[in-house]
């Protein structure tokens, strides 16, 4: 049975942060057991074999935190080395009421990745001598943060490291999706939903995209931003614009008694019309048509006369079926 | 379990650690200590004698567990030099310090657990150091429903039931219940699970559709039952649901991002056939009634024809 790659990495990782000085590929093919099994030297192709397999590893050990220096040695041999004084966590002292904040705190990611990255964090914090928690001396709230999408990983990603990406993107009412070139900046979870904020290329101005409507694979490449990224990004003005709550004006209806609660809670006046009518002033913007359609007969709007149309003119495709 | 080469990897670097500082820790304490079962933790020890510095007189872990204990040999052997609790990485902060922020906004935290979770946020964003940098790029916000939240949390701790009334959007109506809150949680918003004494069943309540909240003096009384799996989602429909199914075009797009569905095909110019079940296919008028020509529904027929029914109703009180 082939050698597991966890042990393979951990030998990896033993042998960078146990030398004193720098070690060559050469060195720590021959004193890993897994490279001499995978990759026995002498045998045709085996090299190529072992450089993927070493540069995929130290990949994997640099995402776990690992600094890995290359130095170039007088014989023009690279050495590799893992210095306890750059790898060391420098010294942090958790009461336990903290140590019990954060072990809740690690507890709410759903993604696969972050939720690794946040257990790996508190083994470190552990073996730094964070205190372990009582179980049950916190608040009684559960928290989780799900991301689902596929686009998340690969998109955190190129955020995190600042590389430009490619995806194609469907807007909410296109046909067909289009395709984005955008220089990501950050992605914030805001009402449930995921979204992008970043440059958008060819459009040359900031953008803001939902996650779910990223159709197939997220590209990256290996490229440089051409724009600055701002101090600050929000997505949230922008995504409640969307939501229709950046209100733009008041629109005066008619609503059945006994309904309509959500939009008693917004209304700014209310006026019991007698007849199992009260006659409300809500907020007016994008979007509001299509929720108050979903009243039926519950709610008229009495005006403006353009959200009157457009409300009436929603009913009538909902009435021909 | 397999699981994750580089998850294990970064466990046992901790574990080796850990380990050096306890001679004979319990594998119950440790497995406890790093959040992993037993059966992960005697997976690590069963890799780690494999693990060392052969290279140049170096020696292998020699660590081994009779079950109940750890023992660690030679814990100063040449090349094992392991003894220092490695930096965090780049992803590790982000997932500690996004976590840490988000929970740190929701309503109704304990003032105590706040001041404690912003403390070890600072704590943290110092020992990382850089790599605390790219938390920036991650960030999360919960929806607050602050005042509700504070009542349910003092009913919970003092095992008061509660009087509600609630909106349900299905119906468009308040309805007004005795509930035993059972727990609260975050997913998106923030919800109470809570025993109904109405239905006398398991409930699930948005805390933004509380219309009203009052503590009774009745002591809460809920059943004992198993908590729900969150990570399962928070709509389970039951294989015997009845199915609906819904054509939409490009406009009519993103009920597949609202709904649970089992299926949605492709359809020709943009358009999305999804396929869905629900206890109650009438709740589902209202989003018949706000798709108008973005889509229909195709089954069950009744509930089509409530749509048309209620249009055709509301469009006859505009005079048309």
């Amino acid at each position: 049975m082939a050698i597991a790659k966890a042990e393979r990495l951990m030998n990896l990782a033993l042998c960078l942060l146990g030398t004193r000085r720098p070690l060559s590929k050469g060195e720590l093919r021959a004193s890993i057991e897994a490279y001499i099994e995978a990759a026995p030297v002498g045998e045709s192709g085996n090299d190529d074999a072992f450089n993927r397999m070493f540069e995929r590893d130290k990949d994997d050990l640099r995402e776990l935190g690992l600094i890995i220096e290359t130095v170039e040695g007088l014989d023009g041999e690279t050495g590799y080395q893992a210095r306890r004084d750059s790898n060391r966590l420098p010294a942090i002292t958790l009461d336990v009421e903290e140590a019990a904040a954060l072990g809740l705190a690690a507890k709410v990611w759903q993604q696969a990745r972050l939720a690794g990255a946040a257990s790996g964090a508190l083994q470190k914090l552990r073996a730094a001598g964070m205190p372990l928690a009582e179980d049950g001396s916190l608040s009684v709230l559960e928290t989780r943060i799900p991301a689902h999408e596929a686009a998340f990983e690969p998109l955190m990603l190129a955020a995190r490291d600042r590389r430009p990406v490619v995806f194609d993107y469907r807007k909410a009412n296109a046909v067909h999706p289009e395709q984005r070139r955008v220089e990501p900046w950050a992605l914030e979870f805001c009402r449930g939903h995921w979204y992008l904020a970043g440059w958008d290329r060819d459009r040359q101005a900031e953008r803001v995209f939902r996650l779910s409507r990223i159709t197939g694979k997220v590209r990256s490449r290996s490229l440089p931003f051409t724009a600055p990224v701002p101090d600050h990004v929000t997505v949230r003005t922008t995504v409640e614009s969307w939501a229709g709550e950046t209100a733009t004006g008041t629109a005066r209806i008619k609503v059945r008694a006994g309904h309509g609660y959500p939009l008693r809670a917004r209304a700014g006046v209310t006026r019991d019309l007698g007849d199992g009518w009260d006659e409300l002033e809500i907020p007016s913007g994008h979007g509001l048509d299509a929720w108050l359609v979903e009243f039926g007969p519950d709610v008229i709007v009495l005006e403006p006369a353009e959200l009157r149309a457009d409300v009436i003119d929603r009913l009538r495709a909902v009435a021909k079926g | 379990m397999a699981a994750n080469a580089i998850d294990q990897t970064r466990r046992m670097l901790s574990l080796v650690t850990y380990l050096r500082e306890r001679p004979g820790a319990r594998v119950a304490d440790v497995a406890r200590a790093f959040g992993i079962t037993e059966d992960e933790l005697i997976g690590d020890l069963d890799v780690l004698p494999m693990c060392g510095t052969s290279f140049r007189g170096g020696d292998l872990l020699d660590i081994d567990t009779d079950g109940d204990r750890i023992w660690w040999h030679n814990p100063d052997a040449s090349g094992t030099s392991t003894g220092e609790p490695l930096r965090l990485a780049a992803d590790e902060a982000t997932a500690l310090l996004v976590a840490a922020r988000a929970v740190a906004t929701l309503p109704g935290l304990r003032e105590s657990d706040r001041q404690a979770l912003l403390r070890a946020t600072a704590k943290i964003e110092a020992a990382a150091g850089e790599a605390a940098g790219a938390s920036s790029r991650l960030s999360v916000r919960f929806e607050s429903e602050g005042g509700v939240f504070a009542d349910v949390d003092r009913a919970i701790s003092e095992r008061r039931r509660v009087w509600l009334r609630y909106y349900s959007p299905a119906r468009d109506e308040l309805t007004e219940r005795e509930v035993d809150p059972i727990r609260l949680f975050a997913v998106g918003h923030t919800y109470m699970e809570a025993w109904c004494r109405l239905s006398e069943a398991r409930r699930t309540f948005r805390l933004d559709r509380v219309a009203e909240i009052r503590l009774l003096d009745e002591p809460s009384d809920p059943p004992p039952v198993e908590l729900r799996d969150l990570s399962e989602g928070l709509v389970q429909p039951a294989a015997e649901d009845p199915e609906v199914v819904i054509e939409v075009g490009p406009g009519g797009r993103w009920v597949a991002e609202y709904y649970p569905h089992d299926s949605a095909e492709e359809l020709p110019e943009g358009g999305l056939r999804i396929t869905l079940r629900t206890p109650d296919p009438a709740s589902l008028r209202r989003l018949a009634l706000r798709l108008g020509r973005d889509g229909r529904i195709v089954s069950p027929p009744e509930l089509s024809g409530s749509a048309r029914e209620a249009a055709r109703e509301a469009l006859a009180a505009y005079g048309e």
